[in-house]
């Protein structure tokens, strides 16, 4: 019995030797590179040239080998012509860095005929994800020898997450229209695609922030509090300079006072829940990228935690955006796996350090007793419910 | 022109030239062909825009029922063509694709119409071929090609250009992008005549290519014959008369060893005949048997009965182009010996004609390699001949009303005194007092021979032979009639003689024990037209090329595929023959050089030699160091050409650099065109150089238009040329 099992292993191990062959490989490769479909007329065509060539053997008649070899050469310079069309072209994607679901992106593809002499012709692109072609309807009649031209496309993202495109996929039709040939030029690109910002009822936002008393940062602002002496520079108010301190150090020193209506809050979004909650957890998740939206609209210096991840505290479009990626690539966790458990994610934090602090936890234990997650305020799932049910 | 206008010319285009094949194979009634050419016309007229056509054909509307109606009507007529009219497929099958293609082109309007246009085109195409074999279907056919490529592009483009939507075209481009052009630009026009050249050139390949199977079930076998007369077994003088004024081509011979025959006339041997009953001739014997076959078959040996050892003789070959004709005789030079071709048998009979089983189908292509005889010196002289016992039972005879001729032949030779000059007297008396006539038809006379000498003293060939051969039997000199061609057309593009139905012809045979038969010919040459007007010049042109057309394309067989391979193979194998016996011609005296050469070096001292050859070498690189930028090697073999703009930087810089060098400074605030003004000022012999080398910079840095390679080596060229200038700055 082993002698046939020893056998199978070197067959089997010199199949994938001759699968990994130089030549072999050579002839895959350029399989997924090109590919030829026909289309209806040249089916149509294909079912003529068969006939005549049928005919050209029954009869042995010369002419009809003419025509024969007429409808064969059509063929060929099909084929040569379509490839010249895909050889030597070069592509370049420009994406942007973040986009938000549901709203449209412009992408930009630059198309290089490398070409020396002769233009390529009647060329669509398509872009390849998860080995599928997607037609973002892009065409180019005519691309001359030596040139370039630059392609823009809206994309829209229908759900937060990444998205890679792997290559673009030209195809052309011409010169007669009988094949449809197919060339793929491999350019992975990485797409990050934020949860999609919803309008939120401003009465919530209100309620959320004059709830908390949220305490002011030590940040420079207009306020009556000092928060700082330092020696006078060109354009600062005269009428912000500290006499006193002046006199005392024979420099020119101004007062710096400290920003009154500055809140810290931090939102906690909890990951842990289980399949069926699936798209409660995905409303969740938009509802907190919709909150932060607001919070930052508002000028707030906000903090994200999600699992492990913490965004640090931070104010401006630059956090929001850091944040959003935050969003954009967490993942839900079914309870009872992984190393994050609901509410262990949380850092010991002061409360100064924290601020107002929001949790969002779109699954809670119901045999626990008590919620882990210490927060000012906490959205459950059913709040959860109510806020997102229009998303 | 716009491209839809250029996509319904070429498309109506395309059926009229489908159409033209039908025509010219005669396959079209003119009741029918009439209307279509009208059609094809209003469409071409409607296509080309012509505003009152245009117009027109707008104002009339055809509702899809009527169209169908209209269809139904036409299969009818099929049905009834097929059935009383033509009786045949082929021919009704033939008025029904013109019918609908009447019918489409007046309803073209959506794609699949075109389609269908298409469809019918290509079948009407396909019922040319299959009729006909003639060189006319060369230019239909080139037509056809032409019209099909420019045709499907068209279909093609104007497709996708209807397709582009304004949302997806480039929103900006980074160098140059062309817009689609909407009509036929210059460019478009010689590209695509360029794309339909080149698919010219496949078809060809591929035709010559494909292999010949030939192994199907409906191989055409018959066909028409051409009707001749003069080659059957029994011949009414008078009978070749009825064909002299044919032109019909009946077969065009090659001569490919170019022997040492006179090119004005070959004498094609087809049959030959023993006896006379004084109205007709015939063979004593109609035996024939199979000739031995050589070589798998294919050669066939005639053994030489008739041709005595010593006697004088000069080989022929011929290569043989048959037409069909209602004969089962093979023509050939006198006298045969070895016959090939596509043959299962090969008959002879006893007096040297040869025959096919039966007569041929279709034409046919043989060989035959022939050994013309010469009469022997001595024969001409000798006094008295001794004939063969066999010689004088058969060639001998003579009617028994011959008593006249008898008197005649006799007055005619009674000063000769030997047997050749008694044949040369009956010739030069035929030659001289009858005159060459194709009038009067002595077919139905019971003495045609006698009126011909006595009373009307005109006839033609056979009665000029047939007088030879009595007038020398009845002197006791052996001599026989011969039927066949004599061909004097000789055709001096192809190299071939043409034999027409006309040159049919009579003549004479005579023996002589040593040099065999001879041939004599008394009938005297006719005016003829003289091959030398220009129109003669071009029909013997157009029938070389209907020849070449009818070898390579339409008699073009898997035998001639094999012969192509064999060629090549015996080619290549001849080829390095040749490269061998040219390396040692030019190897030898580099040997003996070399021998030489050591010879020298053992002479000199030891060390001397190394430091020759390192001398040598430094000095080789040396000059080329020097030489590099002056033959602008360098300079073209390193430049990044697929990125010209980095080509001409490189270029621009390595200018300045060189004038730098010969002290012109170009500061750095200095612009390209400054550096050109302070050159011409300071160095005027630089000065077309660097400004050449300058515009070609602006063009390729700055302008929408890449440069060329052949720009950029200008470029390269001229950098050369300035390291080469001897340094003389002001």
């Amino acid at each position: 019995m082993s002698r046939p099992t020893g056998y199978m292993r070197r067959v089997k191990h010199l199949f994938l030797n001759l699968r990994a062959s130089p030549p072999l490989s050579f002839i895959r490769g350029l399989s997924q590179k090109r590919s030829i479909r026909l289309t209806s007329e040249g089916t149509k065509f294909l079912l003529f040239t068969f006939g005549i060539g049928l005919a050209a053997i029954n009869t042995g008649n010369n002419l009809f080998y003419l025509l024969f070899a007429m409808m064969l050469s059509l063929i060929v310079i099909s084929g040569l012509l379509s490839e010249h069309c895909l050889k030597r072209l070069e592509f370049h994607r420009h994406v942007p860095d973040l986009i938000i679901a549901n709203e449209p992106a412009s992408i930009t593809l630059s198309v290089t005929n490398r070409n020396r002499h002769l233009p390529s012709f009647s060329l669509r692109f398509c872009d390849v994800v998860e080995g599928n072609d997607v037609d973002r309807g892009l065409m180019i009649p005519l691309l001359p020898a030596q040139s370039s031209v630059l392609l823009s496309y809206p994309l829209l993202a229908t759900k937060r997450g990444r998205i890679r495109i792997e290559a673009t996929r030209a195809h052309t039709l011409f010169p007669f229209g009988l094949f449809l040939k197919k060339g793929r030029y491999p350019m992975e690109t990485h797409l990050l695609v934020s949860p999609p910002i919803k309008p939120l009822t401003l009465r919530f936002i209100d309620e959320l922030v004059s709830e908390g008393q949220g305490e002011s940062i030590p940040q420079r602002g207009d306020g009556t509090q000092l928060y700082n002496l330092r020696l006078y520079r060109p354009g600062d108010d005269s009428r912000a300079i500290h006499w006193m301190t002046t006199a005392r150090t024979s420099q020119l020193i101004v007062r710096e006072t400290e920003a009154e209506d500055q809140r810290r809050i931090t939102v906690i979004l909890s990951i842990v829940a289980p399949e069926e909650c699936d798209a409660l957890f995905e409303r969740s998740v938009t509802f907190v990228a919709s909150l932060l939206s607001q919070l930052t609209e508002r000028t707030y210096p906000v903090r994200l935690i999600v699992g492990t991840v913490d965004s640090g505290l931070g104010s401006g479009s630059g956090h929001l955006f850091a944040m959003l990626r935050v969003l954009a690539l967490c993942e839900r966790r079914v309870p009872g796996t992984g190393s994050v458990q609901y509410g262990e994610s949380l850092p010991l934090m002061h409360n100064d350090e924290r601020g107002y602090t929001v949790a969002v936890v779109p699954w809670s234990d119901q045999e626990a007793s008590a919620s882990p997650v210490q927060a000012d305020r906490i959205l459950h799932a059913a709040q959860l419910e109510e806020l997102t049910h229009a998303f | 022109m716009l491209f839809d206008r250029a996509f319904t010319i070429s498309s109506v285009l395309l059926a009229a030239t489908a159409f033209s094949g039908l025509v010219l194979v005669q396959s079209v009634p003119l009741w029918l062909a009439f209307p279509t050419v009208i059609i094809l016309i209003i469409s071409l007229l409607r296509a080309e825009g012509k505003g009152i056509i245009r117009r027109a054909m707008a104002r009339v509307t055809v509702s899809a029922t009527l169209w169908n109606v209209l269809l139904i009507c036409a299969f009818l007529i099929l049905l009834i063509d097929l059935t009383l009219v033509s009786q045949d497929l082929l021919p009704a099958g033939i008025h029904f694709l013109v019918v609908l293609l009447d019918i489409k082109l007046l309803t073209l309007q959506q794609r699949h119409d075109y389609r269908h246009l298409y469809a019918i085109s290509l079948m009407a195409i396909l019922a040319s071929a299959a009729l006909t074999t003639d060189a006319w279907f060369i230019p239909i056919f080139l037509l056809y090609l032409l019209a099909a490529v420019w045709t499907l592009l068209l279909y093609h483009l104007t497709h996708e250009t209807n397709d582009i939507s304004p949302g997806v075209t480039p929103s900006s481009t980074a160098a140059g992008h062309a817009a689609f052009p909407s009509g036929i630009t210059h460019r478009f026009f010689w590209w695509t005549n360029g794309t339909a050249l080149m698919t010219i050139a496949l078809t060809l390949t591929i035709f010559f290519l494909i292999p010949r199977i030939g192994a199907g079930m409906f191989q055409k076998t018959s066909g028409e014959t051409l009707r001749t007369t003069g080659f059957s077994d029994r011949v009414d003088l008078g009978t070749i008369g009825s064909v002299k004024q044919d032109p019909q081509i009946v077969m065009r011979v090659e001569l490919p060893d170019q022997p040492a025959v006179e090119k004005d006339r070959l004498y094609l041997r087809g049959l030959a005949y023993d006896q006379y009953n004084g109205r007709s001739w015939n063979h004593s014997e109609t035996r024939r048997r199979s000739l031995n076959s050589v070589d798998e078959g294919r050669v066939f040996l005639v053994r030489p009965t008739d041709l005595p050892p010593g006697s004088r003789s000069i080989p022929i070959r011929q290569d043989i182009l048959l037409e069909p004709l209602d004969t089962a005789v093979l023509f050939a030079a006198p006298f045969a010996e070895r016959v090939s071709g596509e043959f299962l048998t090969v008959l002879t009979d006893t007096i040297g004609g040869l025959y096919l089983s039966s007569p041929p189908s279709s034409r046919i292509r043989y060989s035959v390699t022939s050994h013309v005889t010469r009469l022997a010196q001595d024969e001409r002289t000798a006094s008295t001949l001794v004939y063969p016992d066999f010689i004088r039972s058969h060639y001998l005879q003579v009617p028994e009303e011959s008593q006249l001729v008898a008197d005649l032949a006799h007055r005619v030779t009674q000063e000769a005194t030997t047997p050749f000059g008694r044949v040369l007297a009956v010739h030069q008396h035929l030659l001289g007092n009858y005159r060459y006539s194709l009038e009067g038809d002595t077919a139905t006379l019971s003495h045609p021979l006698e009126e011909f000498l006595f009373t009307r003293k005109t006839g033609y060939c056979e009665h000029y032979a047939t007088a030879m051969v009595v007038m020398l039997r009845t002197i006791g000199i052996p001599a026989r009639l011969v039927t066949g061609f004599l061909a004097t057309e000789w055709n001096e593009y192809g190299g071939y003689f043409t034999v027409r139905q006309r040159d049919a012809h009579a003549w004479v045979e005579v023996y002589f024990p040593s040099s065999g038969w001879i041939i004599m010919d008394p009938t005297p040459t006719t005016d003829t037209l003289v091959a030398t007007n220009r129109w003669e010049s071009v029909r013997h042109l157009g029938e070389s090329f209907r020849l070449q057309w009818d070898r390579l394309f339409v008699r073009y067989s898997a035998n001639d595929q094999l012969a192509v391979v064999h060629g090549v193979r015996e080619s290549s194998g001849a080829l390095r023959e040749q490269a061998s016996h040219w390396g040692s011609l030019i190897s030898a005296p580099i040997e003996k050089g070399f021998s030489g050469l050591v010879h020298v070096a053992h002479t000199f001292r030891p060390g001397t030699l190394e430091l020759i050859t390192g001398v040598v070498v430094v000095g080789l690189a040396l000059l080329l160091l020097i030489l590099r930028d002056r033959i602008g090697l360098w300079a073209t073999t390193h430049l990044p050409t697929s990125h010209p703009q980095l080509a001409i930087a490189h270029l621009y810089t390595h200018m300045v650099r060189t004038v730098e060098k010969h002290g012109v400074h170009k500061s750095p605030s200095a612009t390209a065109n400054e550096f050109a003004s302070l050159v011409e000022r300071e160095w005027k012999a630089a000065s077309p150089m660097v400004a050449d080398v300058i515009a070609l910079y602006h063009q390729g840095r700055y302008s929408r238009t890449p440069l060329t390679a052949s720009e950029l080596s200008r470029a390269a060229e001229q950098v050369g040329r300035l390291q080469s200038l001897p340094h003389t700055p002001r």
